[in-house]
C-alpha cells in the first residue's frame, strides 16, 4: 500500500501498536498481499524485526505463494490437452455436413 | 509450458468467430485457459482422470453456450464457472459427497485459528529447485492433502491468479472467507513443505520431505 505523504507523516505521529504472533498469524496472509492498513502494517513489520519464529512463518509463505504461483509447478498430465478436446470434437464431427458424393 | 494469454479484444475477436460458425476458433479460444480450467476442475475433485472428464464436459458446454457470453466476465472466469459447476455435478452423481460433503464448500467462516506447526527458517527458495520433478510432486502432493475448501481458493487466488471478488463470486462464500481460507491454505502449505528442522533448504539437498497434512 503507498501512502501519500500526509497520510505517511500521521502515520510516523503515532507510536507502533504492538501486537502478539497470534495477530500476526491471522494478518500474515493479508499483509503477503498488501491488504492490510497502515497501521497494522507498521505493526507488523516492527514485530517481525523481533520475532525469529514470525519472521521465518512470513518467509515461508512469501515462498509457498511464489512457488505455487509460478506456472512450472503443476503439470498438465501427458497428453492431457489433446484430450481435453475429445467431446467437443466429436460433437463437431455429429454437426459438421457431410460431403456428398459426386 | 508457458501460457500466452490472449488480449481482450483479440479475444472478443475470436468469440465473434465462433458465433459466426468458425469453430475452429473455439480451440484457439479455449487453448490459453486449458490449465486454468484443469486446475479448477482438480480442486474440487482431487483426482486427475475425473478432472479431465469434467474439463471436456465443460469445453463441450462452453461451446454450446457462447451465443451467451455477454463479456459482462472475462472468458476466463465464465468457462472456469463453467468448470466448477461441472465438477460439483460430477461429485453429487458420484455420491462422494456423502465422504466430503459439498455444504462445506459454502460454509460461512472458519472457526479457530490456524497454529503455523514449523519455524524453520525457510528464507530462501533455491530459485532452480522448480526444475526438479520431485519438488513439482511434493506440491502436488501437499495441495491434494488439502482440505477442498482451502484447496479451491488457493487454487483459484495464487495458481489462477483471480481476485479475491472473482474468488469469491465463482466459490459462492463471501471476500472476508476468501481471505480467512486463502490464509490457512497458505500456512498449511507452507507446513506441508517448510524444511524442517534439518534445514534441507539450507544445507542444498535436494527436496525430499513431505509431511502431509
Amino acid at each position: 500500500m503507498i501512502l501519500s505523504p500526509g497520510e505517511y507523516c500521521e502515520l510516523a505521529k503515532k507510536p507502533i501498536v504492538e501486537i502478539d504472533c497470534l495477530e500476526v498469524w491471522r494478518q500474515i496472509s493479508n499483509y503477503v498481499d498488501n491488504e492490510v492498513d497502515p497501521e497494522l502494517r507498521a505493526a507488523m513489520a516492527s514485530h517481525f524485526k523481533d520475532c525469529a519464529h514470525c519472521s521465518a512463518v512470513l518467509d515461508g509463505t512469501r515462498n509457498v505463494v511464489k512457488l505455487v504461483g509460478d506456472g512450472k509447478s503443476f503439470d498438465l498430465p501427458a497428453g492431457a490437452s489433446r484430450r481435453f478436446y475429445g467431446k467437443l470434437d466429436a460433437h463437431l464431427a455429429i454437426c459438421r455436413p457431410k460431403k456428398l458424393k459426386s | 509450458m508457458a501460457t500466452v494469454r490472449i488480449q481482450p479484444e483479440a479475444e472478443a475477436d475470436l468469440i465473434a468467430r465462433v458465433c459466426g460458425g468458425e469453430h475452429e476458433a473455439f480451440y484457439e479460444l479455449v487453448r490459453p485457459h486449458e490449465r486454468g480450467i484443469y486446475m479448477a476442475a482438480l480442486s474440487i475433485l482431487n483426482n486427475d482422470a475425473d478432472a479431465e472428464e469434467v474439463v471436456q464436459e465443460a469445453i463441450l458446454k462452453a461451446f454450446k453456450a457462447i451465443g451467451k457470453f455477454r463479456g459482462e466476465a472475462k472468458f476466463s472466469t465464465w468457462i472456469i464457472q463453467i468448470t466448477i459447476n461441472e465438477a460439483r455435478m460430477k461429485l453429487r452423481k458420484d455420491r462422494r459427497h456423502l465422504y466430503e460433503s459439498i455444504d462445506e464448500l459454502r460454509k460461512g467462516e472458519d472457526e479457530g485459528d490456524y497454529i503455523p506447526k514449523d519455524f524453520a527458517d525457510w528464507r530462501e527458495i533455491p530459485s532452480e529447485a522448480l526444475e526438479s520433478s520431485r519438488l513439482r510432486q511434493a506440491l502436488k502432493q501437499g495441495l491434494a492433502s488439502l482440505d477442498p475448501k482451502y484447496r479451491q481458493v488457493l487454487v483459484l487466488r495464487d495458481i489462477q491468479h483471480l481476485s479475491i471478488a472473482d474468488t469469491a463470486k465463482l466459490m459462492g462464500i463471501t471476500e472476508a472467507t476468501v481471505k480467512t481460507r486463502l490464509l490457512r491454505a497458505r500456512l498449511m502449505m507452507r507446513d506441508t513443505l517448510a524444511p524442517g528442522f534439518d534445514g534441507a533448504w539450507r544445507k542444498g539437498r535436494e527436496y525430499e520431505k513431505i509431511r502431509p497434512f
